[in-house]
């Protein structure tokens, strides 16, 4: 058990005349090793729950448990520290953060927090270097330097040098070219797979996340209207209209395809290449 | 952090104070701050309260907001308490307390208590203006209460639209600092849970990313505004225009009675009992 958000609700400025109602009562469980997929339309609250994940921000009301640290709303809460360090977080347009010197000072700047000597964290600033596909020689570069894509993998970087059980990203492909978002998503998937780890990515860009993902959350206005296998997700797409988001085009595709040939049951294809090979199989198996 | 932040923020209610145009709550406002200077007795000082209580409680906007305006300055009132009680020598007068060859006069404590009570009204009354006025008419008041300046040369837009530009950013670099603060927050430094040596390092350790943030973002609306056909000191419609009406003339008299009422009572010297 990871994650467990039971009547989370939060408000900005809350106890004033400005106080904003982000999330109202959101009710989610997410198991660990997971890779889930968070979707909403603007403004549903996705990146306000993101920042509840590690105690940025504090319930107003509810309760909050992270692994085994609970987070109750009114209550003051326990030091967070060490769940900072199980929990990492890549918040929006990561490449706002950095503010060190060098790239390699910015990526020890974690793991240095959490106690690692500095020789250590130098061995983790390079591999995470490497992780994220970047060239060794930056590391000595000013981060305000580098290119806008070179910028935000750097601040992805610098939260996997912490080593992160939990991986919490909000958009991380955004403004990212279409190669190196391919890379991430596959990147970020390898961590879940092979490395066991919990992964949790809020998109705008759901195709991209599709094949991958075996659980999403929907929000809608402060609520989760849905969460889910990709399967339930499907079944029920046709709701998603009306929660501000258009239905994938991998979601439509499958579905149009499926009904078609009666697939319902089989596992849904909804990457380009396993769809071609659905096809092709199709075509080969029915002699067309 | 942007939650004590009550500068400059709007309280809309919809009062008739928010309709009163700008220009007019700007006159209005200097007009305040000579009647609060004139006021040199407490009989003139109660007055003045109850002007003040009238006028805010015509803004619909909740009594504790003001009070909210005032806190941040508690410092300086502290300072000027003190400045008060130790300047006053009054060799005949009441003493209050005694710490070795050193007295605290009940007068200095009054003048000190009077000085506190002055400077309270004055922040939280003129917070009125940036309560019941959106920055944008703000500005164009000030450009229009400018407009005198341009008879020696100094270009009111010139001026205003450095005073929006900066309205602006505030914000804005307070909330790429926090999002900063929030990111290092989560890399294991929580401003919260450090030592004060490490909360100042931390602290520092903003400044350089933030202004490079400002100079970027400032290039950025630079750009913006040029490829838009901005010139400065170009003439320009306006997309909202200061109409000026019977209220606003009623709002400014409210005033200018209150003024003379100061001047006469100074004049006169009324009510011996209540001078300091």
């Amino acid at each position: 058990m990871a994650i467990t958000f039971n009547q989370v609700s939060y408000e900005y400025d809350a106890n004033s005349m400005w106080s904003q109602a982000a999330l109202q009562g959101v009710n989610l469980h997410l198991e660990s090793g997971i890779l889930a997929g968070v979707a909403g339309a603007t403004g549903s609250g996705k990146s306000t729950l993101l920042q509840m994940f590690n105690g940025i921000l504090k319930p107003t009301s509810g309760t909050v448990q992270v692994l085994d640290i609970t987070l109750k709303g009114g209550e003051k809460a326990p030091k967070l520290h060490q769940l900072r360090k199980r929990v990492g977080l890549v918040f929006q347009f990561p490449e706002q953060q950095l503010f060190e010197d060098t790239v390699e000072k910015d990526l020890c700047f974690g793991p240095i927090n959490f106690g690692y000597s500095l020789e250590e964290a130098k061995d983790r600033a390079r591999r995470a270097m490497e992780q994220m596909g970047l060239d060794l020689s930056l590391l000595s570069r000013n981060p305000f330097q580098l290119s806008g894509g070179q910028m935000r993998k750097v601040a992805i970087a610098s939260v996997l040098t912490m080593d992160p059980e939990i991986l919490v990203l909000d958009e991380p492909t955004a403004t990212l070219d279409p190669v190196s978002r391919a890379e991430l998503i596959q990147l970020l998937h390898r961590l879940c797979r092979e490395d066991g780890r919990t992964v949790i990515i809020v998109t705008h860009r759901m195709d991209e996340l599709l094949p991958f993902a075996n659980q999403w959350i929907v929000l809608h206005e402060g609520l989760t209207v849905f969460q889910g296998t990709v399967k339930a997700l499907i079944e029920q797409a046709d709701r998603m209209e009306s929660y501000g988001i258009t239905i994938p085009q991998s979601i439509r595709y499958w579905r149009s395809l499926s009904e078609k040939f009666g697939w319902s049951e089989e596992d849904p294809c909804l990457s380009a290449e396993a769809m071609s090979k659905r096809i092709a199989h199709l075509v080969n198996s029915e002699d067309v | 952090m942007s939650e004590k932040l009550l500068i400059g923020r709007t309280i809309d209610t919809g009062s008739w104070v928010h309709s009163i145009d700008p220009r007019a709550k700007m006159v209005a406002m200097m007009l305040y701050v000579v009647i609060i200077i004139l006021s040199n007795t407490w009989l003139e000082m109660a007055y003045v309260i109850l002007f003040s209580l009238i006028i805010i409680s015509l803004t619909r906007i909740h009594i504790k907001y003001f009070i909210r305006a005032a806190k941040p300055l508690w410092v300086l009132m502290l300072f000027i308490f003190i400045v008060q009680c130790i300047k006053v020598d009054d060799k005949n007068g009441a003493i209050l307390l005694s710490i070795g060859s050193w007295n605290l006069y009940f007068e200095g404590f009054k003048l000190g208590l009077f000085s506190v009570l002055r400077m309270v009204f004055l922040v939280s009354f003129t917070a009125i203006l940036t309560f019941t006025t959106t920055p944008g008419r703000l500005n164009q008041g000030l450009e229009g209460v400018l407009k005198p300046l341009k008879v020696v040369r100094v270009s009111p837009d010139r001026f205003t639209l450095m005073v929006s530009i900066a309205l602006r950013f505030i914000p804005s670099i307070l909330e790429e600092a926090q999002i900063i603060l929030k990111a290092q927050a989560s890399r294991g430094a929580d401003l919260r849970e450090l030592p004060w040596k490490e909360k100042g390092k931390m602290l520092v350790s903003l400044l350089v990313p933030v202004t490079v943030g400002a100079f970027r973002r400032a290039e950025d609306l630079v750009h913006s505004m040029e490829s838009r056909g901005f010139r400065l000191g170009e003439p320009r419609t306006k997309y909202h225009r200061l109409v000026w009406r019977k209220r606003d003339t009623i709002f400014i008299c409210f005033f200018i009675v209150m003024l003379v009422a100061m001047v006469w009572m100074s004049g006169y010297g009324t009510g011996e009992l209540w001078t300091l």
